[in-house]
């Protein structure tokens, strides 16, 4: 299979809780769509290919962003947020994280900055999850959103 | 799958909800006051279905006249029960989301957050990706 024939708009979706989002950018297609056996499709929108690129380094921030915070302040039980960030910028097919990320100093003020980046980025993927055109994409996206929202929450009640 | 039968699955999970929470509530002391907080929320978002449906020119699908939801005689039986609806209002609404599109598409992500939201709150663990199996 080609990079040209990619898979729907360049999102899949496999079972059992594994999930594997690639798109033309991540330059992966071809290895996920021969790792899964799925069937060939036409080539994805532009749009769907560009909403895909930006939720991954938008993801990737926010891993990153975690993971300062998670630095800074090793008493904060975050390892359930770390762990839902990494499977949602794996299933985006990665991305690069910013470097010189860092958490502010203070506890109090280093959650909000945390539950800030999360909502942000629960509300971001919601509007890419309305924009996409494919269904997978909209419901990967859409999933996202709402495993952000969860974020929120866990994130809140570190307070 | 067509929008209508998506929305109508979702709603076929709602009917179930607002059957389920009153028996929950009733058999679990410990957990009335959620189980009233979740019957609200869902007789409130079936209502809105059954008029979505309705104004698309569809006869909303009917709840059953009870449910096979086990024993709920226990916090844990309840929470568990609830999570497991919960979850699959999720994934109906998932569901929905990627066969919609504009307002209704807009309408069942903002419902994601809140089922999957509703998932914690009866004490399930947080998920990566709500909704998808």
């Amino acid at each position: 299979m080609t990079r040209r024939a990619l898979i729907g708009t360049g999102a899949v979706v496999l079972g059992a809780g594994g999930l594997l989002v690639a798109g033309e950018a991540t330059g992966r297609l071809d290895d996920v769509a021969g790792a899964v056996g799925i069937d060939p499709k036409p080539q994805p929108d532009p749009g769907d290919t560009r909403i895909l690129s930006r939720a991954a380094s938008a993801t990737a921030a926010l891993k990153a962003t975690v993971a300062a915070t998670a630095t800074a302040h090793p008493s904060l039980r975050l390892a359930p947020v770390t762990a839902a960030v990494d499977e949602q910028l794996a299933a985006l097919g990665g991305a690069t994280a910013p470097a010189g990320t860092t958490a502010p100093g203070e506890q109090d003020a280093a959650v909000a900055a945390l539950v800030q980046a999360l909502d942000t980025a629960r509300m971001d993927r919601a509007r890419d999850a309305v924009a996409a055109g494919s269904p997978a994409l909209v419901r990967v996206l859409a999933s996202m959103s709402a495993g952000h929202a969860q974020s929120v929450r866990v994130v809140r009640g570190l307070r | 799958m067509t929008p209508g039968e998506a929305l109508q699955a979702w709603l076929a999970l709602e009917h179930e909800a607002v059957w389920m929470y009153p028996v929950v509530g009733a058999r679990v002391d410990s957990l009335v006051k959620i189980a009233r907080t979740s019957f609200s929320a869902h007789r409130d978002t079936r209502d809105a279905l059954v008029g979505r449906l309705r104004s698309r020119g569809t006869s909303p699908v009917a709840a059953a006249l009870g449910y096979d939801v086990g024993p709920l005689t226990s916090d844990a039986e309840a929470r568990a029960a609830a999570q497991s609806l919960e979850a699959r209002i999720s994934s109906a609404i998932l569901t929905l989301a990627g066969v919609a599109e504009g307002d209704l598409r807009a309408y069942a992500v903002t419902a994601l957050r809140t089922s999957a939201l509703a998932e914690q709150t009866w004490g399930a663990t947080q998920k990566a990706f709500p909704g998808l199996p």
